[in-house]
């Protein structure tokens, strides 16, 4: 088969997905565009998204997602590491390179995927034994303990989607039966005394989020003003740039963290409901995609790259929506932000790879 | 690279469990988030958007001008005028300090004056803070050029009342002022802001629903650092209605001049239908006191003054003294004590009851006087000798017919109902039975009797129309802005008063006598014929009369070519005698009505003093003390 036809045949058979996804990123242009007044976002993003389509179609072609070294990996891993070391050291959260600001934590789960999946594919069964799971639970926990002090949430979210990851590959019971009473009794023990250690404004964001009315004007302004905004969105939506949170400028960080709520109270449950759909549609393609992969590797990144975008949608319109405290995580096709935008295109890539490639094997 | 495993359909087959773990997972989330949107988006949509628009949209009331007041003949007599405004919106303000500071320097005025009157304001309004009033147009330009910075600062235009003839209007048409704590709490659900004027006194109370108008409203965008921006909503206005009232106001304003100084009140009134022509009391207060506010030292000077400016002395109640004597007349004729026009009384200038001697006002006598006369000269002892006679009842009864110890139907409601006293009454409060001695007071206007100035004119407009008691009233039309007539004041005749045609001519006689040669000559007008009656009311007993508890002056009468078309009540406190002080008033008024030039400049005192002050047993201070009454 030539590469063309198979192409052609590989375009034909997911369309869908393709319609989904441009649907998405003009769902993010939209939505950076209702923001208004900050019309440099709107070009920036716009930007964003053609580096990162172009990335995506060279991905796409010329990349073969099994060629890539153990090795290889485990190199970029260590400097990821060393990197986010230095910037604990000043604590900052982003790497700063002339105009550009990049968040290296959007980029670390790319590696983490890869390193965790290349180790999975080794395997001959979907069984870990305790000490696999102990390595590799430390894998995942050396560069977090780095982005722990400047990124509280971002450590926390990383560590929970690479957590669920391994479960699906034969977590030992014993060892996670006794990592659950482990962590229960630590949290319980714990709690006490770190709450005292806490500084105001991490204790702030739990008043805040307990009680987001009492606290309106302090701790709980945040989500107060993402709650107003996606209930006053109601089913229709106040429509484009009408909103008055939006417009008025309640909203804060409503191009990146608060996104969503901005697209909640532009387009209203119907907006919101036709995103989910889009979305999870995007989602179960992508547990498809592992489900017709024909090697582990292929499986397990596919299954990753979903795990990795649910997570963050469940934790950034969770929080907006007051379900969890509010994170500082942007939302795929909603936020604005180059490092996202560059690292959802590079998950799609990998994923649209893998669905590529699968007629390789014969 | 399958080889490691056995076989590829293993790995699909575990694959498949993991698959639809990932797929529960993945419903179950996007379920989760799903469900709470909905929860937020629809269930509770109504309250998060009452709370987007509480926080971003501020609704401001746009006062609607109070209705204006006119006169019969159209002159404007309670009216608006713009000004500036200076509020202080606290909800929106975000600095105090920095545009307390700001506005010292653009209003050019001391910080620290600006913050105390700030402060002082603050404690005082319940709503927005009124800083500064009448703001001058260079002010107005100076903060609305910079109102971006000064979030919460905001300029208005109000309408604020304006009375053109101040202090003369006073009593008549009351005043409004800002409304206060409790009306507001009374009445916010009728339309009322907490920085509207509401009416507290007089017309301007009775109406005030007509002359209210509707509140507008104004709604503004305001964004997340305070400031304003797009007007989303706008209620216009409705103005107010506008009373046209039946008082003459050539004559109001002669009557407040004739007063100015002095201390009472003059009331006219329209005899063919009970319509006000004028009503003055004095001293008075300029209404637009009441909207700037006092200082409270002024204040309390007002409220400390003897002379009560505050009162509304057409309304209140006094002893009618003599003018009261033409209803004891008709009362003796229609007991059938007073048996004519010639039935007469010997006046030795004294009156003998019992262990009591009733003096007559002229020591020397009368000599025989019969009805005209006793009129006439206001002879006490005809009238102790028709009240040593009659049942205090019958008396009464009459008195009642003629208005008096009701209401006017003015509708004041400070108004007075005065008291004509009968044993019923007696009985009730003494407990005690009523003395005839009593009845000799009450027949000469002493004693319990107490009547207003306005209850007295109405009582001689049944003389002067020949027996119609109507209901006093002052607005006779309410018109809207656009002149489209309301309502409609038709007179009511609120009872007829049947005298027989004899004793109607006889008392008439009489009363045009008491002007021709009798007590009150001051009152003669030349070209039209005067009716009266003068009254020179004791209010404490003779011994303790000292300059300052003078009697009250009255007189009360009605004037016309033949027909009479207008009937007044003078009243001067503490005036003297009603020949001498009130009836020289009187004919003032009358020559305006009729456009006769008047006769002095001044209305001098008379040279020649008619003394008529009538003796009576113990009659103490203002209220008669009844306490320990010996006949």
């Amino acid at each position: 088969m030539s590469g063309t036809t198979r192409f052609k045949e590989f375009i034909k058979e997911n369309m869908w997905v393709f319609l989904v996804l441009f649907c998405l990123i003009l769902i993010n242009i939209i939505n950076q565009l209702s923001m208004g007044e900050t019309s440099g976002y709107f070009w920036k993003n716009v930007l964003w998204h053609l580096i990162g389509l172009v990335l995506f179609c060279l991905f796409v072609i010329f990349f073969d997602y099994r060629k890539v070294p153990l090795g290889f990996v485990w190199i970029v891993y260590f400097l990821m590491v060393l990197l986010l070391i230095v910037l604990a050291l000043f604590k900052k959260r982003w790497l700063v390179i002339g105009a550009l600001s990049i968040q290296p934590t959007e980029f670390l789960k790319i590696i983490l995927l890869y390193l965790l999946s290349l180790y999975i594919n080794k395997k001959k069964e979907l069984k870990l034994e305790n000490s696999e799971t102990i390595f590799l639970l430390g894998v995942i926990l050396l560069p977090l303990i780095f982005i722990l002090p400047v990124d509280l949430d971002y450590a926390f979210i990383i560590g929970t989607i690479f957590f669920s990851f391994l479960l699906f590959f034969g977590f030992p019971k014993r060892l996670l039966v006794g990592l659950v009473i482990f962590s229960l009794t630590l949290f319980i023990i714990l709690t006490p005394i770190m709450w005292n250690k806490l500084k105001p404004h991490q204790k702030g964001r739990i008043y805040g989020y307990l009680d987001p009315e009492k606290y309106y004007k302090t701790w709980g302004y945040q989500l107060s003003q993402s709650l107003i905004a996606i209930g006053s969105g109601g089913i229709k939506g106040q429509g484009l740039k009408k909103g008055w949170s939006t417009r008025l400028g309640y909203l804060p960080a409503k191009n990146t963290d608060l996104a969503f709520s901005v697209f909640a109270e532009a387009f209203g449950l119907f907006g919101t409901t036709i995103f989910l759909i889009l979305y999870g549609y995007l989602l179960y393609w992508g547990l498809m995609i592992s489900m017709k992969a024909k090697d582990l590797l292929g499986k397990a990144l596919s299954l990753g790259i979903v795990l990795i975008f649910m997570w963050q949608a469940f934790f950034n319109i969770g929080g907006a929506s007051g379900l969890l405290p509010m994170t500082s995580i942007p939302q795929p096709f909603l936020s604005y932000g180059g490092s996202i935008t560059i690292a959802t295109y590079l998950f799609l890539s990998i994923l649209f790879n893998i669905a590529f490639k699968k007629v390789f094997f014969k | 690279m399958f080889d490691k495993w056995q076989r590829r359909e293993t790995l699909d087959e575990e694959w498949k469990k993991r698959f639809l773990i990932g797929k529960i997972l993945l419903i179950l989330i996007l379920g989760i988030l799903w469900l709470r949107l909905f929860y937020l988006q629809v269930i509770k949509h109504s309250y998060y958007l009452n709370k987007a628009k509480a926080r971003s949209v501020v609704s401001y009331v746009i006062k609607a001008p109070r209705g204006e007041i006119l006169t019969a003949d159209g002159v404007v007599v309670a009216t608006n005028r713009a000004t500036f405004q200076l509020y202080i919106d606290l909800e929106n303000l975000v600095n105090e300090e920095n545009t307390l500071k700001k506005l010292s320097l653009i209003l050019r005025e001391d910080y620290g004056s600006l913050k105390e009157r700030f402060y002082l304001a603050k404690k005082l309004s319940f709503g927005r803070i009124l800083l500064k009033r009448n703001l001058t147009w260079d002010e107005v330009a100076r903060i609305l050029v910079r109102q971006y910075y000064l979030p919460g600062v905001i300029v208005e235009v109000e309408t604020e009342r304006f009375y053109p003839y101040g202090e003369s209007y006073f009593h008549l048409l009351g005043y409004v002022a800002r409304i206060n704590r409790e009306e507001y709490e009374a009445f916010k659900n009728y339309g009322y802001s907490s920085e509207d004027f509401i009416g507290k006194k007089g017309i301007e109370k009775i109406y005030e629903k007509f002359l209210k108008g509707v509140n507008g409203r104004l709604e503004i965008e305001r964004d997340a650092y305070g400031r304003l921006g797009k007007v989303v909503g706008k209620i216009y206005p409705k103005a107010g209605e506008d009373l046209i009232l039946t008082v003459r106001h050539d004559l109001q304003m002669r009557a407040y001049e004739l007063l100015k100084d002095k201390r009472g009140a003059i009331v006219a009134l329209d005899p063919k239908d009970g319509a006000l022509l004028a009503l003055v009391s004095m001293p008075s207060i300029d209404p637009s006191k009441f909207i700037v506010g006092f200082e409270s030292e002024e204040w309390n000077r007002y409220v400390n003054d003897p002379a009560r400016p505050l009162l509304n002395k057409a309304i209140q109640a006094y002893p009618p003294g003599s003018t009261f004597k033409p209803i004891t007349a008709l009362a003796g004729l229609e007991a059938g004590i007073v048996k004519g026009p010639n039935w007469s009384v010997f006046c030795p200038g004294y009156f003998n009851f019992g262990s009591h001697t009733f003096r007559c006002w002229e020591k020397k006598g009368h000599g025989s006087v019969g009805l005209t006369k006793a009129i006439a000269l206001s002879c006490d002892v005809y009238f102790y000798t028709i009240g040593s006679r009659i049942d205090i009842d019958f008396l009464a009864k009459v008195a009642r017919k003629f208005g008096l110890g009701e209401p006017t139907g003015l509708g004041f409601p400070d108004e007075k109902t005065g008291l004509v006293p009968d044993s019923a009454w007696k009985q009730k409060k003494f407990k005690s039975s009523w003395y005839q001695g009593e009845t000799i007071n009450i027949a000469i206007g002493q004693g319990y009797l107490l009547t207003t100035p306005l209850q007295m004119a109405r009582a001689y407009m049944v003389f002067a129309n020949g027996g119609n008691l109507y209901k006093a009233y002052v607005v006779r039309e309410i018109r809207s802005k656009e002149g489209k007539i309301l309502f409609k004041e038709s007179p009511t005749l609120e009872k007829r008063v049947p005298i027989h045609r004899d004793y109607y001519n006889w008392i008439l006689e009489g009363l045009r006598k008491v002007v021709e040669e009798g007590t009150g000559k001051a009152a003669r007008v030349p070209g039209i014929i005067v009716w009266g009656k003068t009254g020179t009311a004791q209010v404490v007993s003779l011994k303790k009369k000292t300059k300052t508890t003078e009697h009250h002056a009255w007189f009360v009468s009605f004037a016309g070519n033949s027909t009479p078309e207008i009937v007044s009540a003078v009243l001067v406190e503490h005036g003297g005698s009603g020949g001498a002080v009130a009836a020289p008033i009187a004919g003032e008024l009358y020559r305006t009505f009729y456009k006769i030039p008047s006769s002095q400049k001044e209305i001098k005192i008379l040279e020649e003093r008619i003394e008529e002050v009538p003796q009576v047993y113990e009659a103490p201070e203002e209220r008669p003390n009844v306490g320990n009454n010996t006949f």
